[in-house]
C-alpha cells in the first residue's frame, strides 16, 4: 500500500480551516496522481493505491466538512462512489488468486488422501507370496491418484471454476464502470470544483 | 453501516488542535462501544460496526497527525492500525461466507459442492480469528492503552476528555 504523502506547513494552533485546506490539497493531488496509471486494467497495484487515496480523501471530507461553508456532501458522494468501485475491483483481484489457491489446496488434499490410501492398501494386502510385493510404478500411482481425484473431490472444482469465471466477468464490468465514472468526473471538472469549494487557489 | 457519532463541541472555527482532541476521542469511544458485541460474536454486524469505527478513528488520526509530536504519535497509530487489521481479517471472512452463501441458491447443482466446500473452509478460518481478536483486546487492557491514549490526547490538544462524553446518535 502506498504511504500517504507528508503534509508540511501545518499550524496546529491556528484554525481548522487553513490546516484542513493544506491537507486536502495534498490528498486531492494524491488521487489525481493515479490518472493515466489506472487507464490500464492490468495495473492492479495502482488501482488499489488509488482506492486507498480515495478513501483518505473521503474521510477527510467527512472530518473537515464542518470547517467549510460550501456543502461538501456531493463531492464526498462522488469520491465514495469511486472508492466503492475500486474496492469491488480490489475484491475481485484478491479473490481470484485465492480461489485459484483453493483449487491447488483441493488437489493437495486429494493427493494426500491418495497417498494414504495407497499406503493402507499396500499394508493390508495379504502376503501369500514369500517375495515382497513390488511397489506400484509411478505411472500406475498417477492413474490411481487421478481416478481418486475424480471420484472424491473433482466435483468441488466445477463450482470453484465457475466462481472464478464469474469474478473475472464482474471485474471487467466493474473496471469499465470505474473508467466511465473517472472520465465523467474529469469532464465535469470535479477537481477544480472541489478545490474551489475548499478555497484552494488554482485555475478553477 | 453504523452512523458516525456526533463530535461534541466541534465547531467550524475551532483550533486544529482542539478539533483533533475532540474527533479522535469521540472516534475511540465510538469504536470501543462495539467491543462487547464483537467479543460475544453473536451478530457479525457488531464486528462490522467496530471495524468501520476503527477506520474512522484511523482516518481521524491521519488527518490530525500534525497536532502531535510525530515520533510518539506513530506508536498510537500503530496500535489502532493493528485493531483495524485484526478486525479486517475476520470481517473479510464474514463477508465472503455471507456472499458465497447468498450465491448458493442460484447455482447449478454441479457447482454447489465446490462453493459449499469453500464456505466450510472459510468458516474454519473464521473460527480461528476469534481468539486473535480476544487476545488483541486483552493486550490493550494489559498495557493500559486507553488510559495512555487519553493522557496523550489531553496533553497535546488541551481538550478535557472527561467532560467530552461522546454518545451514539439518536435512532
Amino acid at each position: 500500500m502506498a504511504k500517504p504523502r507528508p503534509v508540511t506547513g501545518l499550524h496546529p494552533d491556528r484554525r481548522l480551516r487553513p490546516n484542513a485546506r493544506r491537507i486536502l490539497q495534498v490528498r486531492i493531488d494524491e488521487v489525481y496522481s493515479f490518472d493515466g496509471l489506472v487507464a490500464d486494467p492490468a495495473n492492479v497495484t495502482e488501482l488499489h493505491d488509488m482506492r486507498i487515496a480515495c478513501k483518505r480523501l473521503r474521510y477527510l471530507l467527512e472530518i473537515f466538512g464542518i470547517a467549510f461553508e460550501a456543502d461538501l456532501e456531493p463531492f464526498l458522494d462522488e469520491v465514495k462512489g469511486l472508492q466503492d468501485l475500486l474496492g469491488d475491483i480490489h475484491d475481485c483481484d484478491v479473490q481470484i488468486p485465492m480461489l485459484e489457491g483453493h483449487l491447488r489446496w483441493l488437489s493437495d488434499r486429494e493427493g494426500g488422501a491418495a497417498r494414504r490410501l495407497v499406503a493402507q492398501t499396500t499394508a493390508s494386502r495379504p502376503r501369500r507370496r514369500t517375495a515382497p510385493p513390488k511397489p506400484a510404478s509411478e505411472a500406475a500411482f498417477r492413474v490411481f491418484e487421478r481416478q481418486l481425484e475424480t471420484g472424491r473431490r473433482g466435483d468441488e472444482r466445477v463450482g470453484v471454476h465457475a466462481l472464478i469465471a464469474r469474478r473475472r466477468r464482474e471485474r471487467d464490468e466493474l473496471y469499465a464502470r470505474f473508467m466511465d465514472t473517472w472520465r465523467r468526473l474529469k469532464a465535469e471538472r470535479f477537481r477544480p470544483r472541489l478545490e474551489a469549494a475548499v478555497g484552494i487557489e488554482g485555475d478553477a | 453501516m453504523a452512523r458516525a457519532w456526533e463530535v461534541p463541541g466541534l465547531r467550524g472555527d475551532a483550533r486544529f488542535r482542539d478539533a483533533a482532541g475532540r474527533v479522535i476521542w469521540t472516534r475511540w469511544t465510538e469504536m470501543m462501544s462495539y467491543r462487547e458485541g464483537t467479543l460475544l460474536g453473536e451478530d457479525i454486524e457488531e464486528l462490522h460496526a467496530m471495524r468501520v469505527s476503527s477506520r474512522r478513528l484511523r482516518a481521524a488520526m491521519d488527518a490530525f497527525e500534525g497536532a502531535f509530536p510525530p515520533k510518539s504519535f506513530k506508536g498510537y497509530l500503530r496500535q489502532v492500525k493493528e485493531i483495524t487489521d485484526v478486525l479486517g481479517d475476520a470481517r473479510d471472512l464474514d463477508v465472503a461466507i455471507e456472499r458465497l452463501t447468498g450465491l448458493l441458491q442460484g447455482l447449478r447443482r454441479d457447482e454447489r459442492a465446490g462453493i459449499e466446500g469453500l464456505i466450510a473452509r472459510y468458516r474454519q478460518e473464521r473460527a480461528a480469528e476469534d481468539p486473535a481478536i480476544s487476545a488483541l483486546f486483552d493486550r490493550i487492557d494489559e498495557t493500559g492503552f486507553e488510559e495512555r491514549l487519553a493522557g496523550y490526547v489531553e496533553k497535546h490538544t488541551g481538550v478535557r476528555l472527561a467532560k467530552l462524553k461522546p454518545a451514539p446518535p439518536e435512532a
